[in-house]
């Protein structure tokens, strides 16, 4: 291919720099381009988003917004109901380990999915 | 007028029945006395029975104190919920098909990678990982072996003390913190199916030790500094001679049980900083590395930093990425320095707020990769990639990959891999 051969006369260096800049125009040019009017439909991969606390610097955050915050740094977000109280309570102290999530958070994002916990 | 005296005429049969009236209540009195002795008396027992049983209260809330400092300083399981009701499983399974040019498509591997948790308190965990996978042997390795090879690896054990609010003792197979994408890789987290190559090559994933670590919140905004600091056995030599060659470097550590192979542990850690801004707004830049001898004699060392980063930008949008850096000293070629970056980002369809069915479950991939291993072989890659999800945690990845490498470890040429994945 014309485009592959013309790839490799470029530098590593060089070609991994075109790459990273049509990877970033794609990501941050697609939302502007496409943007339109109305309501965003959700994905099943997340969880409805919790509308964001005005000025979070100076408010306590609720368990849902931690939970958000901390949980879809690495994953999908889960519903509350798909584990058990007793579940999730496992669930969070492997992920306060895992992701280093400081333990007041843990305890507000642990009140709220059992909340809502399956049976 | 004055009145007239009072004057009464008593009979003696009225007399006598007064008199008997009156002893009888002499009588009555008497036995009331009686009673009102005794009832002192019962009255003074019971007293002094109060006594004995406040005496008896108080002893037994003084032990149930003590019982209970015993407790806290060490807590047993909670018996009321049962051993079963503290045991989770969690995990991922994946299957996936490839083709690879030059080589016949096939179903590569079934991957099934359970973790279990058992929660013995509120401060004691136990968590283990397995990998059980089921790999085609025709692509797996190159004598035509019949059928397929079912290897099962332990992926990370770790029992895990929760010391308190900011700190956590870890002892086992760690997940080592060299940068996140050991501990953050999982096949349902990663939505390429394959790992950048620097990872697979030049630094170790897991090691056997002990580990501190932990998070301490910034402000009320969620921000933390994170922090980790392990000693483990490190990298050896994988050489039947004393020769610290480069490449005998055994990444995965092998020491211990040779009084020939190097006897100190490697040390490593890891500090990071967390910055959210509002939910699926945040920034996390990380710093770790790790240190120690690999060489038989003890006498050349492996050391490794790594830069991590990683940006969402709203619901839709992620970039991270890691740069690594290692220096393997050795007797043959001095010290060389392997090294390798990727970047990787992904964007959610819904982002663009479509009215289309469907279109809005998929995310776009691109990942570019680099690997240096300083013993002539450079490699780097292009993967381009969609996700289609499901679930939130069904997903069926598709991915091309462009890869050119040259050297004398030179990798396999473009690929194509389909990825089905699940997280429980």
């Amino acid at each position: 291919m014309k485009t592959t051969n013309r790839l490799n006369s470029l530098r590593p260096a060089r070609r991994s720099g075109i790459f990273l800049a049509l990877l970033a125009s794609v990501i941050f040019a697609a939302p502007i381009a496409f943007v339109v009017a109305g309501d965003t439909n959700s994905p099943p991969a997340q969880v409805e988003p919790v509308k964001p606390a005005k000025n979070v610097a100076k408010k306590k955050l609720t368990g849902a917004e931690l939970y958000q915050i901390n949980c879809n740094r690495c994953h999908a977000e889960r519903y509350p109901t798909e584990f058990t109280s007793a579940q999730w309570k496992s669930i969070v102290t492997h992920m306060r380990v895992r992701a280093n999530i400081p333990a007041a958070q843990a305890r507000e994002i642990l009140k709220y999915l059992q909340q809502d916990s399956g049976n | 007028m004055l009145p007239q005296p009072a004057s009464a005429q008593v009979s003696a049969d009225d007399f006598n029945a007064l008199k008997k009236t009156v002893e009888q209540m002499n009588e009555k009195l008497q036995k009331l006395e009686q009673t009102h002795a005794q009832d002192q008396q019962i009255i003074q027992q019971l007293q002094q029975q109060l006594g004995e049983t406040k005496v008896a209260v108080t002893n037994a809330q003084q032990t149930a104190d003590n019982a209970a400092k015993v407790q806290s300083a060490s807590p047993a399981l909670n018996v009321s919920e049962g051993p079963m009701h503290n045991f989770t499983i969690v995990g991922d399974a994946e299957t996936q098909f490839g083709k690879t040019a030059g080589q016949h498509s096939s179903f590569v591997q079934a991957d099934f990678a359970p973790i279990f948790l058992f929660r013995a308190s509120d401060d004691v965990l136990f968590e283990a990982g397995f990998d059980f996978i089921l790999a085609n042997n025709g692509t797996m390795i190159s004598d035509r072996s019949p059928g397929n090879t079912t290897t099962v690896n332990l992926s990370f054990a770790t029992l895990d003390y929760l010391l308190n609010d900011y700190m956590t003792l870890e002892a086992g197979e760690l997940l080592l913190p060299l940068g996140t994408y050991s501990e953050r890789s999982a096949g349902w987290l990663n939505k390429i199916p394959d790992n950048p190559l620097a990872r697979d090559s030049i630094v170790p994933g897991t090691g056997v030790g002990v580990e501190l670590r932990g998070a301490l919140p910034i402000g009320a905004s969620g921000q933390s500094l994170t922090f980790a600091g392990y000693a483990v056995n490190g990298p050896s030599s994988g050489a039947t001679n004393s020769i610290a060659s480069a490449s005998a470097l055994d990444l995965n550590g092998n020491v211990g049980n040779n009084g020939n192979w190097h006897g100190n542990p490697s040390g490593g850690g890891r500090v990071g900083w967390f910055i959210p801004w509002k939910p699926h707004y945040d920034f996390e830049l990380g710093l770790s590395g790790q240190s120690g001898q690999w060489s038989d004699s003890g006498n050349r060392s492996w050391t490794a930093g790594v830069v991590d980063a990683a940006l969402h930008y709203g619901p839709n949008i992620e970039v991270k990425g890691e740069y690594i850096k290692t220096w393997v000293g050795s007797d043959d070629l001095g010290t060389i320095r392997p090294n390798g970056w990727w970047v990787q980002g992904g964007y959610k369809l819904a982002g663009m707020g479509l009215e289309l069915p469907y279109i809005n479950n998929f995310e776009l991939m691109g990942r570019y990769d680099y690997l240096n291993d300083a013993l002539g072989t450079k490699t780097d890659r292009y993967t381009a990639g969609l996700v289609y999800y499901f679930s939130n945690t069904l997903l069926f990845e598709a991915d091309y990959e462009w890869l050119r490498s040259h050297g004398p470890a030179a990798l396999p040429p473009n690929s194509f891999i389909l990825q089905l994945s699940y997280g429980f």
